[in-house]
């Protein structure tokens, strides 16, 4: 099959073309950076051609509410468009856990957005929502840091690697479209500041975490079960402690 | 087997010459490389150089490309390629090769060249086919070397052989050297055409917009888009089509000339049709913020039928990109070109300078077509203003919604008095012949101003547009009707004049400006306005002609022969003369004393003769002032002197094929009686301060109580004058020549103001009749007529008693003592000649005086002998 993953650079991208390359795919990696922009529509007809499945998986440059809506707006109009003309049977979107239930923050508004595009397109699809990756738990810390402490809420919260959010999509890539929703996790379920206190921990950095009782998540309120799915969702191998390892490895 | 070049290089001690000769070589390479800036040149030169030293057949450059981990030709030496003309070249030329295979990944992890022998790797499972392809033209090992930069690989050297010896080692230690040049030299090829690219593109844009700035019409954006275009490679055709004013469609605006076919009728039925916009084709280009490529053949499949689609395919045009054109938010329409690939910057731009320029067009044609509106309306509003009828209206509007608006009128409804029902004021009859329904059934169909659809019209300001196909899913009657025309829309507006609502019009077209249809609509209420007040005012005038004839009648029947009273031998002389002049054109001249009922038998005159259906018109010469008398006479133009502040039309052409009836002739001056002459002898007339000669038809009627021809003598009357008006005189007799007529009179007068004034005479006492027969009636029938008036007046019980004869006066008395003081002979004598006078001289026979003194005519005569009476005397 000739696939092409729109962020195909990215994080989640490179390991998705990986996966798909290996096992035999004509698969093209589309950014900006080798001449695909959703956008501006450049280059995006000539990748479609003869293309089978589309997989999206780029993400905004900007995280500002009027800007991530214009982004996902403009691109899966655009992509979408491309894809009707050029006949393209499959398009595989990874959105978040929780999106529909979280309106009051602007991403998950562009996201659903993003989502609707694609459901009313009439482009077979499967849209994958996958909860937090753990690679974001040092960047949450962060975020969450005031006077060298760690305030994090208890919302619960259950992280998967990257890894296997990259094996989910591309075995869904390979997949029928569900014309649906699948919904995918980390193994296991944690309280959020629980899991970063783990994080840094293990990475020993010295912060100490401090739970603050509230329900945030991206400058929004939220509820405890928002971030993690609420029915039956494919759960990652990778636990915390394995992850963890390879990280660690790797550094 | 691949042999690596390391191990060889590192046993081999180069000799001091071979050194030298690698240093030459890469110095001359260095300096040719810098200069590369073609594509070519750098395949051409890096052949040439090398090949002054070493054999091989031909080289080439591949490129990785990342985005799918292959690597394609970039640079390639036609002229030494053994395998040119293979079957499989173009093949090869285009392809992308995966990276992701044994022998491309032993290129890749070598450090440095690396060399195979065609014949052990070509038919490895996953090794690229160009190895074989040039295994087949004799090749017979390659040498490859990664290109990178910055440690990235970026593309590959391939050089080939068809020697057994293959590759020295000298010469892998040169490629060697020379890669990072030749990877530096390739970078900047590909820079370098980047750079080209965009000057190129921004040339052409600059160039475009040039152009595109100086359109005006249509026809300069169709040259300049068609300059513009024809530079863009591979161009197979293009179009551009124009959203219509219906905002539902669009239709060719600009077509490739090119590609113009006029000789083939599908073709030109395309440039004049009108495209659904919503086809699923065009509604996806102008929703696209991006050029969409399509392929003709899967939007063939996917049931889309436009017939252009179709066209295309049958032409042969495989892809098609669509690029929306807009201008802000508003979308203008579709650019569509015969293209195979999108150059989304240049495409852009393009379309950003189209759509101005036609924006541009589009805001001068609507300035125009307002422009041509409002000529349009004015011309019609001439055209109404003219109009009297119905008829005239319903021609007009016919002839503006045809000609003009390619509209048709469905039907004009007006308000009845009642302010309730509608009935059908104007309609098309031919408008539902398919429906079935004719033009009674339109004519009888009266509606209520509550019916739906009329309420909502006449609520509205401007009107309603109701769209046929809407109404329909709503499941309207009438909309089931409409849909018979064929037309899309019923525009129906109200009817207003001033605060007044008249009506309804209800118009069937595709599309009417609104400025156009509240014009039209303004201009046919007034008209309708002013139809409705001349019909009005037509009915006033029937009416007012009917009364005016009714009360000519009424005034025949109150002056005719009838009216004149009395039937003595006097006045059956006067009847005699009237029944002989009265059917002719004669003048007639009658005379008679004051109050002998000149006028009435002027008008019996005029009642008795063929004239008598206009209205005599009479002058009263006597009571005008002298320097009024022309003027009323004769007429006189706007200031034709001082106080004449209009034009004003003289008694003599208001009395053109009627009769003129000049009251006391005699008063009339003498500088007025040259005129009147004037008139009488030529028929002719000039008003006052009038050039025109006015010709007339004029019955002349004139009375006087003067005696003329004695005013003739002293000279105050014209004797010319006189002998014209003196054709037919007619004598009037005074009322004491009439004594048998005085009781006929008296009781016609006595039932006249009885009638007049409410009282009942019954009867009129004898002596009454006597004491008037006895009086001698100065003022004859006038004095009557006064006297009775009075009396009746003045009676208190149904019988006239007494009526009020004047006292004697002073004369009177004078005339009486007078008489008294003389004697019987003179008396006698006195009486004789007075009576002789009355009887103009006739002493026998009927009215004679001895009659009327009751003697014999002999006696008379004798007694006349006898007392010396002369003919002068009683001819006086």
């Amino acid at each position: 099959m000739k696939i092409v993953v729109i962020g195909g650079t990215g994080l989640i991208g490179s390991k998705v073309v990986a996966h798909l390359r290996q096992w035999g795919h004509q698969v093209i990696a589309a950014s900006p950076n080798t001449g695909v922009n959703t956008i501006t529509g450049e280059g995006l007809a000539e990748a479609m051609k003869d293309t089978d499945v589309v997989v999206d998986l780029a993400n905004s440059p900007s995280f500002e509410d009027k800007a991530v809506m214009e982004f996902f707006q403009t691109a899966g109009h655009n992509l979408l468009a491309a894809e009707i003309n050029a006949g393209v049977k499959h398009h595989v979107a990874l959105s978040i856990v929780g999106t529909d239930e979280m309106q009051n923050i602007g991403y998950m508004r562009a996201k659903l957005v993003q989502e609707d595009l694609i459901k009313k397109s009439g482009v077979p699809y499967t849209i994958v929502r996958s909860t937090q990756f753990m690679e974001f738990l040092g960047g949450i810390a962060g975020e969450a840091t005031r006077d060298n402490e760690v305030h994090l809420s208890a919302v619960q919260f259950q992280p998967i690697a990257a890894n296997d959010v990259a094996m989910f999509v591309a075995k869904a890539v390979v997949e029928k479209p569900l014309n649906g929703i699948m919904e995918i996790a980390g193994p296991e379920r944690f309280k959020m500041y629980e899991i970063v206190e783990r994080y840094l921990k293990a990475i020993n950095d010295p912060r100490p975490v401090i739970p603050n009782g509230a329900s945030r998540y991206f400058g929004g309120d939220i509820n405890d079960g928002s971030l993690v799915p609420a029915g039956k969702a494919s759960l990652g191998e990778l636990n915390f402690e394995k992850w963890i390892a390879s990280q660690l490895v790797k550094a | 087997m691949k042999k690596e070049n390391d191990q060889e290089t590192e046993l081999l001690v180069p000799s001091k010459t071979a050194l030298e000769q690698e240093r030459k070589i890469l110095l001359a390479l260095g300096t040719d490389i810098a200069r590369v800036r073609e594509k070519t040149d750098l395949i051409t030169l890096f052949s040439k150089r090398i090949r002054s030293f070493f054999y091989f057949t031909h080289t080439i450059v591949t490129l990785i490309e990342s985005k799918d981990e292959t690597y394609t030709p970039f640079l390639l030496d036609h002229e030494h390629s053994p395998i040119f003309g293979h079957n499989r070249y173009g093949e090869m030329v285009a392809a992308h090769f995966s990276l992701n295979e044994p022998f491309i990944q032993a290129v890749l992890q070598a450090d440095g060249p690396i060399s195979f022998l065609l014949e052990d790797i070509m038919d490895k499972p996953q090794s690229p086919a160009f190895l074989r392809v040039n295994y087949e033209r004799g090749v017979r090992e390659i040498l490859m070397t990664t290109l990178r930069n910055e440690e990235k690989p970026v593309g590959f050297i391939h050089i080939y052989t068809d020697r057994e010896d293959g590759f020295s080692d000298e010469f892998r230690s040169i490629i060697k050297g020379i890669t990072p040049q030749l990877a530096s030299a390739v970078a900047n090829i590909i820079k370098n055409e980047e750079i080209l690219n965009k000057e190129k593109e921004k040339s052409f844009l600059l160039d475009f917009s040039r152009d595109i700035s100086a359109v005006r019409t249509k026809e300069d954006l169709a040259f300049a888009v068609n300059t513009g275009l024809s530079k863009l490679n591979a161009l197979r055709g293009y179009v551009i089509r124009k959203i219509n004013e219906d905002g539902e469609s669009l239709s060719t605006y600009i077509y490739d000339p090119g590609i113009a076919n006029f000789d083939d009728p599908e073709w030109v039925a395309l440039t004049t049709a009108r495209f659904p916009l919503n086809d699923g084709l065009q509604s996806r280009v102008l929703e696209s913020y991006i050029p969409l490529l399509f392929s003709v053949e899967r939007e063939v499949q996917r049931g889309i039928t436009s017939s252009y689609l179709h066209y295309w395919k049958k032409v042969g045009y495989k892809t098609m990109v669509g690029i929306r054109l807009h201008y802000g938010i508003t979308n203008l329409g579709i650019l569509w070109l015969g293209i195979e690939e999108i150059n989304i910057q240049l495409l852009q731009g393009i379309c950003f300078q189209i759509s101005v320029a036609m924006a541009n067009i589009m805001a001068n044609e609507q300035v125009e077509k307002t422009q041509q509106e409002q000529a349009f309306l004015l011309d019609f509003s001439n055209d109404i203003a003219q109009l009297k009828t119905k008829a005239d209206l319903e021609t007009a509007i016919f002839k503006v919604l045809g000609n003009a608006l390619h509209s048709k009128l469905s039907m004009i409804r007006l308000i009845a008095d009642d302010g309730v029902t509608m009935p059908a004021y104007m309609f098309d009859n031919t408008l539902f012949v398919k429906a079935g329904i004719t033009f009674d059934q339109m004519a009888n169909s009266v509606i209520t101003i509550d019916e739906p659809y009329t309420a909502q019209v006449l609520a509205s300001q401007d009107g309603v547009v109701f769209n046929i196909e809407e109404e329909l899913k709503g499941g309207s009657a009438y909309a089931k009707l409409w849909e018979t025309t064929g037309l899309k829309n019923v525009y129906a507006l109200p009817l207003r004049a001033g605060n007044k609502v008249l009506g309804t019009i209800w118009l069937h077209s595709d599309w009417l400006s609104q400025l156009v249809l509240r014009g039209i609509c303004a201009q046919i209420s007034v008209a309708i306005a002013n139809i409705q007040a001349n019909e009005k005012l037509l009915a006033y005038k029937k009416q007012l002609e009917v009364e005016n004839d009714y009360l000519k009648e009424q005034i025949k029947t109150i002056y005719n022969f009838s009216e004149i009273v009395g039937t003595g031998e006097a006045m059956q002389e006067v009847y005699r003369l009237m029944s002989i002049v009265a059917p002719t054109n004669s003048t007639v001249l009658v005379l008679g004393e004051t109050g002998t009922g000149k006028e009435l038998i002027a008008r019996a005159l005029h009642n008795a003769s063929p004239r008598k259906d206009k209205l005599m018109v009479k002058v009263n010469c006597a009571a005008l002032p002298t320097n009024l008398i022309e003027s009323e006479l004769f007429g006189h133009e706007r200031g034709a002197f001082t106080g004449a502040l209009d034009r004003r039309i003289g008694k003599f052409e208001l009395a053109n094929h009627s009769t003129l009836f000049l009251d006391e002739i005699g008063e009339l001056p003498l500088e007025a009686q040259s005129k009147l002459l004037r008139v009488i002898q030529e028929r002719e007339l000039e008003r006052l301060g009038g050039k025109q000669t006015i010709k007339v038809d004029v019955r002349l009627i004139a009375a006087t109580n003067r005696n003329l021809e004695e005013e003739v003598k002293a000279g105050r009357f014209r004797a010319d004058l006189y002998f014209r008006l003196n054709v037919f005189p007619v004598n009037l007799p005074p009322l004491r020549d009439r004594q048998e007529d005085i009781e006929p009179l008296i009781h016609f007068f006595v039932d006249k103001f009885s009638k007049n004034t409410g009282r009942k005479i019954r009867k009129v006492s004898p002596k009454v009749i006597q004491q008037l027969r006895s009086y001698s009636w100065p003022g004859n029938v006038r004095e009557l007529e006064h006297l009775i008036e009075r009396s009746v007046l003045l009676s208190t019980d149904g019988v006239l008693q007494d009526v009020f004869i004047p006292k004697q006066t002073a004369t009177d008395k004078q005339d009486l003592s007078f008489i008294l003081n003389r004697t019987l002979e003179e008396v006698e004598r006195g009486y004789i000649v007075e009576v002789l006078k009355r009887c103009a001289g006739k002493i026998s026979g009927p009215g004679g005086a001895a009659e009327l003194l009751d003697v014999p005519g002999n006696t008379l005569h004798s007694k006349m002998k006898k007392l010396g009476i002369t003919k002068a005397e009683y001819f006086a």
